[in-house]
């Protein structure tokens, strides 16, 4: 594998750029009147703003994490807008006419139409735009089936009693650092409630867009899957290219009561900073799902390949007897990402089941380390888990770590991990060059099938998605 | 060779990072009462101590110490222990035949050469205490090099070591010294009426081409406060092997700390073997460093505890040249309310290319009460490497028992037998054909087989 080769231009992020728009944003800086401010630009019931503040005094006496594995210069909160919204007009907007057009075109650019004519046909979009959503397709028609699919400040406006009921018990406000952050500031998100026995008609699915250099983005997300029902959800996310690091601290929670199923897949595409490792988003996102009751079953997938740092950790707490918790994921790192990610599955209910598979790519000077964690409670009787967290490096100058932690506390439960390490070698590269295939056309072959396993579980347009992006990013790393 | 007891200064207080501290303080204060005073050795342990200075006494809040709460020995002062007195019978019971004419006896950390067999030593090679080498020509020229210089030695416990050790055992293989018989080292712990601590060291060099098969012991009876600290480094020079077996059979109230640091220079081999049946609370760091390049190394582990005992390893493998191989595997057996931890580290640098490494982590978990925390952890950053690891909790697969019981076993029996097959995997790899029965003996009672 020659160096020469692998130092030569990456493929230019294609979704970088910015859109001019007037925007609606605070000054930068976090205190409590900021916190108030925010609620109260949003309308909030008064719940709400008490919610934020908890958060936000549980913060002050919280510490940064310092156990992950990267490295970043310490974060100034206070030099960060922590609302930005583009400027919409006085009235609440009835219909997506009445959408700026130049947002309309800046989804458009991204492949999200969000116009009645071009929108995706079987999939449901939320388009958020830096901290407010834009616009939500397919409402109506969703409502016809009593699922309720709109951005968390339209239920906060709306339906209340139901936020008040989730909102936090999956993720506690004090959860840690970021997920306290997220709880006292938190913009807007997507809110999805499925009714009892109700399979969603279509898939649902949250695109997000970091505009504003200077914003952080904080969204928040809640998922509430009544008994028998199951949906598919999707999201997807993008930014324009700064020098500076910006802040994404999200909060994703997911709630499955009895023989509920939610399937959440991600494909996460920041902005990762240029090869020097200049700007990219700081991605510390909090995702977990709850299956309270009987025999639910939440599924991640995720596919990240963005990001300067990536700290992520999707988990499902198993309470329900019979439930299932799922984790598939390919994270590929470059030049000088940094990725710190993996899944927990705490098992607390009887024959809870959990699935992991982790694919860590690393290239260049990146930094891929997959942390997990695998708790059997000691009521977690006849549990079983099965764990592969497979690693590939591309070049010697990156690195790949595992950090499994396993803890049994039950004598019937069962738990097997498996991890193991390989590399593109010049012998698989000159086999397929026997048969005629480009060393290029070969390497992204090579990563499509170590990634199959995960890229299976992605709903049909994302796998297609995923592998083509998998195989842009890593263009020109080998040869 | 009754030595000094320093007055317990442990005062009883909120557990705060205060109390860590002031205990830990009281620990260095009372090993250093101990320390005699033909064996200062000043620059060595005042660095040591410097060393210990900068850290607090371990607690769970730290990642190396999460699962292992030492705080039970916040309440126990302990005072050094004596040397070598009273019966001697249990040792006569522990010397292996194999082992005639090359069995050091140490007893609470000093060398009793009273008890001591030596003869029939290669020519050059060196057996014995580091008080008897002080003007031997190696002190200055070697062995002052390698005491306490292996990489780890800043971790709390080593260093409260290098401060108090009051004798060292030490084994110097000359070039091409082969040891023909292997050498066993005898650690007995005597337990006195009040809590004691006792710090074993020993010291391994084998220089180039030269051999070894090493058997190192730990037992007692204590089932009162007993506190071992030991520590033994090992230096392998290019192409030399070592055979290690570490046997830790100590008494139901001991804590045993232990340290086994391996440096391999290149073409060196080190197999390791390491029990753990006995003490309240073992923690055992074995780490293994490489100087050199296509170094050979095996681990082998096995922890069988029950009642409420604890038994962590956590294992190191620091690669760092190419063409390293790493074969490594650990197994406990966890019954009752007792609590097992393993901490499987490996790190391949960059230079470490054409690494063949692979750990397999397996846990036999008997009882609802008992606990396994466990962590493979791999941190690579060469590329041409192959490394694996797996680790993996049960209980007794109802498909094995079935299949015995179809053959006319009781379930029992087939569980007793199954449990025995699980271990004795890692019994096989001792080379000695006694202690390897006397161990499948203590199996065998173990699980009732």
């Amino acid at each position: 594998m020659s160096t020469s080769v692998q130092s030569l231009v990456t493929q230019p992020y294609k979704y970088g750029f910015k859109t001019d728009i007037e925007a609606d944003a605070i000054p930068r800086g976090l205190s409590e009147d900021v916190v108030r401010m925010i609620s109260a630009k949003k309308n909030e019931p008064e719940f709400m703003l008490e919610f934020r503040l908890k958060a936000y005094r549980k913060w002050l006496t919280m510490a940064e994490p310092t156990w992950p594995n990267v490295n970043y210069p310490p974060i100034d909160y206070q030099n960060i807008v922590y609302y930005s919204a583009p400027k919409a007009k006085d009235k609440k907007l009835g219909s997506l006419d009445e959408v700026d057009p130049t947002l309309l075109d800046t989804f458009e650019k991204l492949g999200i139409p969000l116009s009645e004519q071009k929108r995706l046909a079987n999939v449901a979009v939320d388009a958020i735009f830096d901290s407010v959503s834009v616009a939500t397709t397919y409402k109506e028609k969703l409502a016809e089936s009593g699922v309720i699919f709109c951005s968390i400040s339209e239920a906060l406006q709306e339906h209340p009693d139901l936020v008040e009921k989730y909102l936090g018990t999956v993720v506690p406000i004090g959860d840690n650092y970021f997920a306290a952050l997220n709880s006292a500031v938190f913009s807007d998100g997507s809110f999805v409630y499925i009714p009892k026995d109700t399979q969603c008609p279509m898939d649902l699915s949250t695109y997000f867009r970091i505009n504003n250099g200077e914003s952080g983005q904080f969204e928040r997300t809640l998922i509430v899957a009544e008994s028998g029902s199951s949906v598919t959800y999707l999201e997807g996310c993008t930014a324009p290219m700064y020098d500076s690091n910006q802040l994404h601290a999200a909060i994703v929670e997911l709630v499955a009561l009895d023989d509920a199923a939610i399937n959440y897949s991600t494909v996460q595409n920041w902005f990762a900073g240029d090869e020097n490792g200049k700007g990219g988003i700081y991605n510390f996102v909090t995702k977990r799902g709850l299956c309270a009751g009987k025999n639910s079953k939440i599924s991640w997938t995720q596919v990240e390949t963005g990001s300067a740092i990536t700290w992520k950790y999707p988990s499902c707490v198993l309470v329900g007897d019979n439930s299932v918790g799922e984790f598939y994921s390919v994270a590929l790192t470059n030049n000088l990402q940094q990725a710190d990610t993996g899944t927990k599955m705490v098992h607390v209910g009887k024959n809870t089941k959990s699935t992991i598979i982790s694919k860590g790519i690393s290239a260049a000077k990146s930094k891929n380390s997959y942390r997990g964690l695998v708790k059997m409670g000691p009521k977690a009787a006849g549990a079983r888990n099965y764990s592969q967290c497979d690693s590939m490096l591309i070049g010697d100058t990156s690195s790949a770590n595992t950090f499994p932690y396993i803890q049994v506390q039950n004598s019937t439960a069962q738990v097997e991990h498996e991890a193991s390490t390989s590399k593109i070698g010049e012998d698989q590269l000159f086999y397929f060059a026997q048969r005629g295939i480009s060393p290029e056309d070969a390497v992204s072959m090579i990563i499509s099938g170590f990634c199959r396993d995960v890229f299976n579980k992605l709903p049909m347009e994302f796998a297609a998605e995923a592998d083509k992006l998998l195989a842009l990013k890593l263009e020109n790393t080998v040869g | 060779m009754t030595r000094s007891v320093s007055e317990n200064v442990v005062a009883p207080m909120a557990r705060g990072t205060e109390q860590r501290d002031t205990y830990l303080k009281g620990l260095i204060q009372t090993v250093k009462g101990g320390v005699p005073a033909d064996l200062a050795l000043p620059e060595l342990r005042s660095r040591a101590e410097a060393l210990l200075k900068e850290q607090t006494f371990p607690h769970t809040r730290q990642e190396d110490w999460r699962f292992t709460d030492l705080s039970p020995m916040l309440d126990i002062a302990f005072a050094c222990a004596d040397g070598p007195q009273g019966d001697t019978t249990d040792i006569e019971a522990r010397r292996l035949p194999e082992t005639a004419g090359a069995q050091v006896v140490v007893v609470n950390g000093q060398v009793s050469p009273e008890l001591s067999q030596l003869g029939g030593l290669p020519q050059g090679a060196i057996v014995g205490s580091l008080r008897d080498l002080q003007n031997h020509p190696i002190w200055s020229e070697k062995l002052v090099q390698r005491l306490g210089q292996a990489s780890g030695h800043h971790d709390v416990f080593t260093a409260l070591n290098t401060v108090g050790f009051q004798d060292a055992v030490v084994v110097w293989l000359p070039p091409s010294g082969v040891m023909e018989t292997p050498l066993q080292i005898l650690y007995g712990a005597e337990a006195a009426d009040t809590p004691v601590l006792a710090q074993p060291r020993c010291l391994v060099v084998a220089e180039t081409s030269s051999a070894l098969t090493l058997i190192e012991d730990y037992w007692g009876h204590a089932s009162t406060a007993y506190f071992t600290n030991a520590v033994t480094e090992i230096w392998l020079e290019a192409n030399a092997q070592i055979t290690h077996s570490r046997l830790q059979r100590e008494g139901s109230g001991t804590f045993h700390m232990a340290k086994t640091v391996v440096t391999q220079a290149r073409d060196s081999q080190y197999i390791g073997t390491a029990v753990d049946f006995g003490a309240r609370l073992s923690r055992h760091n074995w780490e293994i460093y490489q100087t050199g390049e296509q170094t050979t190394t095996k681990l082998y582990g096995l922890g069988a505890i029950t009642a409420s005992q604890r038994a962590d390893t956590h294992s190191l493998v620091a690669l760092s040249h190419p063409y390293g191989t790493v074969d490594q595997v650990h197994k406990a057996i966890v019954d009752d309310k007792a609590h097992s931890v393993f901490n499987g580290r490996m790190v391949v640098a960059q230079a470490a290319q054409e690494t063949n490494a692979s750990q397999l982590n397996r846990n036999l978990l008997l009882s609802d009460k008992a606990r396994i925390d466990t962590k493979p952890q791999l941190e690579i950053v060469a590329d041409n490497v192959k490394c694996a690891h797996g680790a993996t909790v049960s209980q007794l697969q109802a498909d094995e028992i079935f299949y015995l019981q179809s053959r006319g076993i009781s379930a029992p029996q087939a569980q007793r037998l199954l449990i025995y097959a699980f271990a004795m995997e890692m019994l096989e790899t001792i080379p000695v054909a006694t202690l390897r029965s006397r161990l499948t003996k203590i199996l065998a009672q173990w699980t009732g087989a």
